[in-house]
């Protein structure tokens, strides 16, 4: 018996590098997952360390605000009922909080494609004054003065050492694993045992093929391209997308297409969170839309803007939209924070 | 030049000593030595000194107050054409003009050899920024104390040159900033070959430096003139691809030291 217990503390505590490599299996009904796994191959102690660096809320310069701050796993890991979020001293951003889900099979990232790399995304709301306003350095020493933390280093990556690669690489490893593939929908998809669709979501399906899926498409739902959805433009934000990134006047207005899974439970929608529920969503593309610079043509058909849905459509769409919340991933404890 | 006639009567006197073993230079030249580039800001054909003032084409007074930029990817080249580079992992550095160390960078494990070429990049190459976080090591740390990062796109500032001009139009003192880094679709990274006048020979006891000459005039006065005038600020846009056209010519080898 002594030898197994002896064994069991040194694999557990043991400051050396822990290859138990995890299997990425991308699910028959998605696209190719967009990333190089040979750079950072994905290990249950990365995974791990990746974990804990989402929910520590000392990465923050007021030491509260974690990555899961705003994206909260039973909201598909959005902030949910914020249009926008709050970040360290009470700063308010103008972008409504994107779900983190299948992240891996998506080419660009934020809503205006700020950066296109997993790894390098964190960054972003990390060093924002309004979101984390965190240091690399700071947290860097605050790591290296953690026990937790160094040991979990020593086991996520050969060598161990704490530093702004490692820690962005084990991020992205908790990331990649946030896959959301089991709803009712992949089920049907995939016909697994309970894979039934009711006749009403089915025929919600066959509409959203034929008036939505254009622009969401793929079992992902977003062709991962870049359009202005005919949103008034909010006069006080003046938000202008995409252009911020390309500089190209024909992208102003131009927002990433949303992914829509488990959209039921990522309220509010669109880019600045206006409209709180999916009816307010559908009204907008029946009657809402805007011919704002750089409308998407698919929006506006000879002059006539918007899409046609009739009251009986959109409730089929809706219908058909609920079969994408995926309860295995808005509960799976390997996500949670406790 | 004080050294001089100490290092002939130096020289003189080894000769005398050595005098059967003047074929040294004939043998191979074997291990590994350091090599240090200096790089000194100069504004047009003066020293940069922080919050003095100068005179561009423009008639712009230009006093800048901020300086820094990113070298990377440093190639040595010898004399036989072929070429040293730094390891990847070690030849990311921040130029800073507030930071004298900074200013000058030390290469160990060169090989003893005599080099008469340096090329070396302004920024952070696209292909270690498409690899994501790997490779990059602390840099991005290190980026970010020093304000380099680009952080609203998870990038990094190649070049930050800041401080405030008065002009016929702003009288009082009004700030500019010239940031270069991605913007749009252009990534900006620029690569600078420079000859040397004299070779650097690298050898186990010699540590040749090789002084540059980096004339920030040139970032906004060079062969394409910006009027801060008419844009203080540039941080893309049209006018951020006539600032890095300019890098291109901002620097040269003024010699060489073998000492």
């Amino acid at each position: 018996m002594l030898f197994p217990l002896f064994w069991n503390c040194a694999s557990d505590d043991s400051e050396a590098y822990q290859n138990i490599p995890i299997v990425f299996k991308t699910p028959s009904n998605f696209p190719v997952a967009n990333y190089d796994f040979a750079n950072n191959p994905l290990t249950e102690k990365g995974f791990e360390l990746g974990k804990k660096l989402f929910y520590d809320g000392r990465l923050s310069s007021d030491g509260l605000i974690s990555c899961g701050f705003c994206h909260i796993q039973e909201d598909a890991f959005t902030h949910h009922g914020h249009s926008f979020s709050h970040g360290v001293g009470e700063s308010i951003g103008t972008r409504n909080a994107p779900p983190i889900q299948n992240m891996v099979f998506q080419t660009a990232f934020m809503w205006d494609g700020a950066t296109t790399h997993l790894d390098l995304q964190p960054i972003i709301p990390f060093t924002s004054e309004i979101e984390m306003n965190g240091n690399f350095s700071s947290a860097i020493n605050m790591m290296k003065n953690d026990p937790v933390y160094v040991t979990l280093f020593s086991q996520a990556f050969p060598g161990g050492e704490i530093n702004s690669e490692n820690m962005l690489k084990a991020l992205a490893q908790f990331q990649i694993m946030l896959v959301s593939s089991n709803s009712r929908f992949d089920k049907y998809r995939r016909n697994e045992l309970g894979g039934t669709l009711t006749s009403e979501e089915l025929e919600g399906y066959a509409l959203f093929n034929q008036k939505c899926a254009s622009c969401h498409a793929t079992d992902i739902f977003t062709d991962n391209s870049f359009r202005n959805n005919g949103l008034p433009v909010n006069p006080l934000i003046n938000d202008v997308g995409y252009f911020r990134v390309t500089e190209l006047e024909q992208d102003k207005y131009k927002f990433k297409v949303p992914s829509l899974r488990n959209i039921e439970k990522t309220a509010p929608y669109m880019h600045d969170g206006r409209f709180y529920t999916l009816e307010a969503v559908l009204n907008h593309y029946t009657s809402g839309v805007s011919n704002t610079q750089n409308l998407d043509p698919s929006l506006n058909t000879n002059g006539v803007l918007g899409i046609p849905l009739t009251t009986t459509e959109k409730t089929k769409i809706i219908s058909f939209l609920k079969t994408l919340t995926d309860n295995d991933f808005l509960t799976n404890p390997r996500f949670s924070e406790y | 030049m004080k050294f001089q006639l100490k290092n002939i009567i130096a020289v003189m006197a080894m000769a005398l000593l050595f005098s059967s073993c003047s074929k040294d230079e004939d043998q191979e030249i074997t291990g590994t030595g350091n090599l240090k580039v200096e790089y000194d800001n100069v504004y047009g054909d003066a020293n940069l000194v922080f919050n003095t003032s100068y005179t561009n084409s423009n008639g712009e007074l230009v006093k800048p107050n901020k300086l820094k930029y990113i070298v990377s990817n440093i190639v040595l080249t010898k004399e036989d054409g072929s070429t040293y580079t730094v390891p990847k992992s070690s030849s990311y550095f921040i130029v800073d003009e507030a930071t004298i160390a900074s200013t000058i960078i030390n290469i160990p494990n060169v090989p003893a050899a005599n080099y008469n070429k340096i090329s070396f990049g302004i920024g952070v190459d696209k292909a270690q920024f498409d690899l994501g976080a790997t490779g990059q090591g602390d840099f991005l740390a290190t980026a970010q104390t020093a304000g380099m990062m680009w952080s609203w796109s998870a990038g990094y500032k190649f070049v930050a040159f800041e401080g405030t001009f008065t002009s016929s139009t702003f009288p009082t003192e009004t700030m500019y900033k010239v940031h270069t880094g991605q913007t749009g679709t252009d990534y900006n990274y620029t690569t600078v070959t420079l000859d040397f006048p004299d070779l650097a020979k690298v050898r186990t006891t010699i540590t040749p430096q090789v002084h540059i000459m980096a004339d920030v005039k040139h970032l906004i006065d060079g062969t394409n003139k910006l009027s801060l005038t008419e844009q203080a600020t540039v941080m893309g846009g049209a006018k951020l691809a006539l600032v890095t056209a300019n890098i291109s010519n901002m620097f040269e080898v003024e010699h060489v030291h073998n000492d």
